[in-house]
């Protein structure tokens, strides 16, 4: 595969050299041949030169769930890596959610075979336990060595705190991240939105930021007693935010991450009862939406991620009770972010998080593998039906206002670029 | 003439202080109606309602099958516990079966909140809501409205109390947002496990001590216990309860006026009121179940002119 860029901006806020130039890039069986003002192509190679094209290191998301196996009605792992490409991502971190979960080596080689061919890769997680019932550790070590780059009981609270002990002190062994999702079960009950206002003046239970705050503050204490290494996925509070703020102070290896609805949308989307808003965690306040989009700008929570989570119909046209949890968000990550953060710190954002996964990094340079993201970072549209890529429809982002369109990726020797079918 | 500003009846709070003028005035035409020899007019005659429960529900069940019939509308009846619905019909599929056989209205009640919303949205009829989890009751909350305006003359500046689970009340809720709506002052009284803790967004005030909360106010909304809602005990015994948060003659005698109590119903008596208080002239709870047939003509008579 021989491509030629033209007249890209790249945007690369760690590299002063190509940051904010305008060059032609030019790929050449997968790596990154030649950059420069302007670089004459012959007829083998293929041009690219698409409307106010911009390029950046390939992005990267923490927290993705398709449904393969198991659920491949929600998604499977072909079409969902192709979403994932289309929609910018060259890296995407698998969430262990399917049926049966992956809790063995031999899970892991299936999902990671699976996704072989892909312009994106797939990083998948294994379960924390002996599936992902809470009880038993599974065989992190042999998961690792398969590729699994995490272990986590999807949306699942550890709530024997001996366990969450034993498994950062086993993972140590071998550097391995655990995943603690932060919600104290019984605190947060049968709690389906944040408690306040809005679910008091809905009768809906209320899940308290405390559930969070509190299974936040135990996860930390373990911590400091075991060492080891732990990300809690999708944070939605303040409270939260600011323990793991003073954890990292002290010098623990604590990372988090919070969804990207979360930092968009607040629980006044609930008022007509729209299940597309019905997110574990849930959606919180104003004020709760402020305090974690200055936290990301500060620093302090690590990662934002799309927490795609695909649905399909069934589990979503119902009673808000009965619904599932979950939006889509791989296509809407660009354009959101873009609402809430400059360019810049949107693609520093996109492009951060792979060391703690032990993922390799990605940078523009000559001679590098030629992992990219391309896109046209000022045109504004309305998300629509016909944008979604997924296989399922469930998306809180529909008829939303986007800033910041992308075309697809170039990684791993191949490209993944929208077509006009998808909407272009 | 006048009209409801909507189309179904989901909530006291998607209607506006004209609409439950209208519904007051309607009702007080029907009150009349209800009293006289022949207690049915003609009116609905070419209207078909379902009344769909997926909860038990004797009274309010009973009361708007009655307020239907003294219409003279079509009326069927479908129980169903939540179970047959995970059986795997959606509520959007049985509802829609019903509608095929040529049905105008649904009066629905629901375990879960918003579940009359989310139907109004994917299906074609009037929805009435007859209780939807936590969340309203909005019948319940008009004729309760209706019942302090036919005793004190207006709900204006009335001060009411509504004492016990306000946790898991959607009375509590649509009375809340009814009687703000009018214009009156309100206070909830419970223990705290069993107020929510965001209940002062709602512009009302918590009172922990029932003596300090009745000697307040003109009027006491005394709620059930719920305890088939509750997963948790939230107070040590019924017992202790009623220690605390149990209306009794004696207290309502040491008051320093006489106030007004109401109550829902089904009472527990000798829990949440004694017999001699539900008893007694200033109780208004058997007022409330007539009003609860005028009410809910009304609301089915003014909602049918908006299908016509």
């Amino acid at each position: 595969m021989n491509l030629l860029l033209k007249s890209a901006k790249i945007i690369a806020p760690s590299n002063s050299q190509l940051h904010l130039k305008k060059r032609d890039i030019l790929i050449r069986n997968g790596k990154i041949a030649q950059i420069a003002a302007s670089i004459e192509a012959d007829k083998s190679v293929k041009l690219i030169d698409f409307k106010n094209l911009h390029v950046s290191a390939g992005w990267f998301d923490s927290s993705v769930s398709f449904g393969e196996p198991g659920y491949e009605e929600r998604e499977t792992i072909d079409n969902g890596l192709r979403t994932a490409g289309k929609s910018g991502f060259t890296d995407v971190v698998l969430n262990p959610n399917t049926m049966p979960v992956p809790d063995s080596s031999s899970d892991i080689v299936f999902l990671r075979n699976q996704a072989k061919g892909r312009a994106t890769a797939l990083h998948p997680l294994g379960t924390l336990t002996v599936k992902g019932q809470g009880s038993d550790l599974a065989e992190l070590f042999d998961m690792r060595n398969s590729g699994a780059v995490g272990f986590y009981d999807y949306k699942q609270a550890i709530s024997n705190s001996n366990l969450l002990k034993i498994a950062l002190l086993y993972a140590r062994n071998f550097d391995g991240l655990v995943h603690s999702f932060p919600r104290d079960n019984q605190i947060a009950g049968n709690g389906i939105a944040n408690e306040g206002k809005i679910a008091t003046s809905l009768g809906l239970k209320g899940v308290p930021a405390l559930a969070e705050a509190l299974q936040v503050a135990r996860d930390l204490y373990i911590l400091e007693y075991t060492g080891g290494k732990l990300h809690i996925p999708t944070l939605s509070t303040p409270q939260a935010v600011q323990l793991v703020q003073e954890a990292k102070k002290k010098g623990l290896d604590v990372s988090c991450s919070v969804p990207i609805h979360n930092l968009l949308f607040t629980d006044e989307k609930l008022l007509e009862f729209d299940s597309e808003y019905k997110t574990n965690p849930p959606l919180r306040t104003a004020s709760d939406a402020r305090s974690l989009v200055k936290a990301v700008e500060k620093g302090i929570i690590d990662l934002v991620t799309t927490d795609h989570s695909p649905l399909n119909i069934e589990e979503k046209r119902v009673e808000f009770e009965q619904a599932g949890y979950g939006t889509i968000g791989l296509e809407t990550a660009f354009g959101s972010l873009q609402r809430l953060f400059s360019l810049e710190t949107t693609i520093e954002l996109l492009t951060r998080g792979r060391d703690r996964y032990g993922i390799d990094k990605v940078e523009i340079s000559e001679g590098e593998e030629a992992k990219l993201t391309l896109f046209d970072p000022d045109r504004e549209f309305t998300f629509s039906e016909e944008q979604i890529l997924s296989a399922s429809k469930n998306s809180m982002f529909l008829g939303e206002k986007m800033k910041g369109y992308v075309y697809g990726v170039i990684a791993n020797g191949k490209t993944e670029l929208k077509k006009k079918k998808d909407g272009r | 003439m006048a009209e409801l500003s909507v189309k179904h009846l989901l909530g006291i709070k998607y209607l506006n202080e004209a609409d439950i003028d209208l519904i007051f005035e309607t009702a007080d035409h029907f009150k009349e109606v209800i009293n006289r020899s022949i207690k049915k007019v003609p009116s609905l005659r070419d209207i078909t309602i379902a009344n769909i429960f997926f909860e038990n529900s004797t009274r309010t069940k009973l009361s708007f099958e009655l307020a239907e019939k003294r219409l003279s509308a079509d009326v069927i009846n479908f129980s169903a516990g939540q179970s047959s619905v995970k059986k795997g019909e959606t509520l959007i599929d049985t509802v829609n079966n019903i509608l095929s056989m040529k049905v105008d209205m649904v009066v629905m009640r629901h375990p879960n909140p918003g579940a009359g919303i989310f139907l109004s949205k994917h299906v074609n009829a009037s929805i009435v809501n007859a209780g939807d989890g936590a969340h309203e009751h909005p019948t319940q909350a008009l004729l309760d409205s209706y019942s302090i305006r036919e005793k004190l003359g207006d709900v204006a500046g009335k001060k009411v109390v509504i004492v016990g689970d306000i946790l898991h009340s959607r009375v509590a809720l649509s009375n809340i947002f009814a009687l703000k709506l009018q214009g009156a002052e309100v206070k909830v009284c419970g223990p705290h496990t069993l107020i929510p803790k965001y209940i002062e967004t709602l512009g009302v005030t918590v009172e922990n001590d029932l003596r300090k909360a009745l000697n307040w106010c003109d009027v006491a909304n005394m709620l059930r216990i719920q305890n088939e809602r509750m997963e948790i005990s939230y107070f040590p015994t019924t017992r202790e309860y009623t220690q605390q948060y149990g209306l009794n003659k004696k207290i309502l005698d040491s008051l320093d006026k006489e106030i007004v109590v109401m109550h829902p119903g089904p009472i527990n008596r000798g829990v949440e009121i004694t017999s001699d208080v539900a008893d007694s002239k200033q109780s208004i709870i058997l007022n409330q179940v007539e009003n609860g047939v005028a009410i809910r003509m009304a609301v089915i008579y003014l909602l049918a002119s908006k299908i016509k």
